[in-house]
């Protein structure tokens, strides 16, 4: 019996020893990308960055969760290895997106890089935009918006698409730090890298650049001190209306052709807002800015400002001061020419 | 009849100009009242309606204006001697007029203005019209520009000091001419009868009766 046992042990042991390694190298994402992670080694095709496939929510699944078919012997074995479908896990998301017009046109590879996604708020407004202008990035784009939309290159720079073409809800105002083209006067504004940011920051983080006691909350004050700081006159902010909630039933809504759908949704609607600074691995961190911030009369948002939306409301109270002022004559005035319109008349008799 | 003197005072492009101006700032204000204010007012229907008639009217204002200051300028060439108070009349012609605005009026006594072709405006009415239509007017409609053109004019719009900026100044100077409006409308009532100013910028002919002098409205 004992000599039956320390056979089963040492074949077990044996068994182990040869599938164990398999396992272990595939369950640890580091091993894949040390080759994965080199463009030379594996192409650029199939190389994945590890820095931003890191802190994805895939990383945290591993790899062989979607390449399960992968073995130790890989790539000698000559085999393709398997891909998952993102249906598998992304069920609910997969349905919505079946039933929308824009399913027979891209499948979710076609959008989605699975190494980069992201969650909605780890993305910058204009990384959204990115994934649209693959196909939708033409001038009949921008000329098809335009036959309605009044300034409509303008919304097509603020506004992410899902914004309109998705029922994408619970929409916030994000504020990005844009920066002009190195060493130019007159340069274009682009997206201020993470590099970039740091190298202004210092031996400081880059969040203090605008939140200057870095308590994770960017005050009124701050805002305004970063919009009138003298020594980062390249830097601006520029808001976009991003949504929190995230649906993929694209479409072409019908609410979005009236401009009341945003405009006239009043200050009451525009009360959060967030300031998001670009990370070093390439994902996005927002900080919630004061509320009401972009309601600010000149220097809270200068470049943003939506009209009916975001109006100031001292500056409401200031212009109807100045149009009552104008009233004082009318009224004033004409009380008295009423009041002595007798003595005029006999005076004109006279 | 014979007894009236008339005066040809408003020539026919500063009327085309002055009622072009007339519609277009109602309209001005009216579609700006619902753009600024969607929540409360919707006259118009629609916001874009009201932005593209907005729009619309502010250009054909931009054009009127463009109409005034090519016919004072180049055509009448008297808009410096029209439009710009002389020293006497910042001095002695201001304090005057505004007596008889706000005193000698309700005695029932002249306007010590005496207007002609070349000096129609009263002093009070010269400063004020120099500032509207030098200053507000160029302002509010290149403001206006500007906020229709927001990308293609992104470095104006940066070196005026951002959008908050440019809307404010936009609003306010708005309702400084709203403002002016109000008591632009109520003089031109001041006249022997409501329409006695009202009507020469219609005719461009005012009459007199003999030994009275008229005047007009700021």
């Amino acid at each position: 019996m004992r000599t039956y046992q320390r056979t089963f042990l040492r074949l077990t042991l044996l068994l182990a020893l040869l599938v164990l390694p398999s396992a272990v190298v595939a369950a640890d994402n580091g091993d894949c990308l040390g080759c994965h992670g080199d463009a030379e080694t594996v192409g650029e095709q199939f190389q994945v960055n590890p820095v931003t496939f890191d802190t994805t929510a895939h990383a945290e699944i591993g790899c062989q969760e979607c390449h399960a078919s992968v073995t130790a012997s890989h790539p000698d074995d000559g085999a393709t290895p398997s891909k998952a479908v993102c249906q598998e896990c992304h069920e609910a998301v997969s349905a919505e997106y079946a039933g929308s017009q824009h399913h027979e046109m891209a499948a979710c590879n076609d959008c989605h890089n699975p190494h980069t996604a992201r969650g909605a708020t780890e993305v910058s407004g204009h990384d959204m935009n990115q994934q649209c202008a693959k196909c939708h990035g033409s001038l009949e784009t921008a000329l098809k918006h335009a036959e309605w939309l009044p300034q409509a290159d303008l919304h097509l720079d603020m506004l992410p698409c899902i914004s309109c073409h998705t029922a994408s809800q619970d929409n916030v105002i994000t504020l990005y730090i844009i920066k002009r083209e190195d060493g130019s006067r007159f340069g274009d504004f682009n997206l201020a890298s993470y590099a970039e940011l740091k190298a202004l920051a210092g031996d400081k983080s880059i969040e203090s650049l605008i939140d200057r006691n870095e308590d994770n909350y960017i005050s009124l004050t701050e805002l305004r001190l970063f919009n009138l700081n003298p020594e980062i006159t390249t830097l601006r902010l520029q808001g976009m209306i991003t949504p929190e909630t995230v649906t993929h039933d694209f479409r072409i809504l019908e609410n979005r052709w009236d401009c009341s759908f945003c405009h006239a949704s009043g200050p009451a609607a525009r009360q959060t807002s967030f300031v998001t600074l670009a990370q070093e691995d390439g994902s996005y961190r927002r900080i919630a800015a004061e509320k009401g911030a972009v309601l600010d009369a000149l220097y809270g948002t200068p470049d943003f400002y939506m009209v009916g939306a975001t109006r100031s409301k001292m500056l409401d109270y200031i212009g109807m001061v100045i149009i009552a002022g104008g009233m004082v004559m009318p009224i004033g005035h004409g009380t008295l020419r009423f009041l002595t319109r007798k003595n005029r008349q006999r005076k004109e008799e006279e | 009849m014979n007894s009236k003197h008339k005066i040809y005072l408003q020539p026919t492009p500063v009327r085309i100009w002055h009622w072009l101006n007339a519609f277009g700032i109602i309209t001005l204000t009216a579609t700006g009242a619902q753009i600024r204010f969607p929540e409360f007012i919707s006259l118009f229907g629609s916001y874009k309606s009201a932005i593209l008639l907005h729009n619309t009217a502010g250009l054909v204002v931009a054009a009127s204006f463009s109409l005034w200051f090519f016919y004072y300028g180049l055509v009448a060439r008297n808009m410096r001697k029209v439009y710009v108070p002389t020293k006497e009349d910042l001095q002695v012609g201001i304090l005057r007029q505004a007596k008889f605005y706000f005193l000698t009026y309700f005695l029932g006594w002249k306007n010590p203005h005496h207007p002609t072709p070349e000096n129609k405006f009263n002093p009070m009415q010269k400063s004020a019209y120099l500032a509207i239509m030098f200053v507000l007017m160029p302002l509010v409609a290149l403001t206006g520009i500007l906020l229709t053109n927001v990308s293609p004019l992104r470095e104006f719009v940066i070196l005026v000091g951002g959008l908050k900026i440019l809307d404010a100044a936009h609003y306010l100077l708005a309702c400084c001419l709203i403002a002016f409006l109000f008591t632009h409308v109520y003089l031109a009532t001041l006249g022997k009868t409501a329409m006695a100013y009202i009507k020469p910028m219609w005719t461009g002919w005012e009459e007199e009766e003999p030994g009275e002098h008229p005047h007009h409205p700021a």
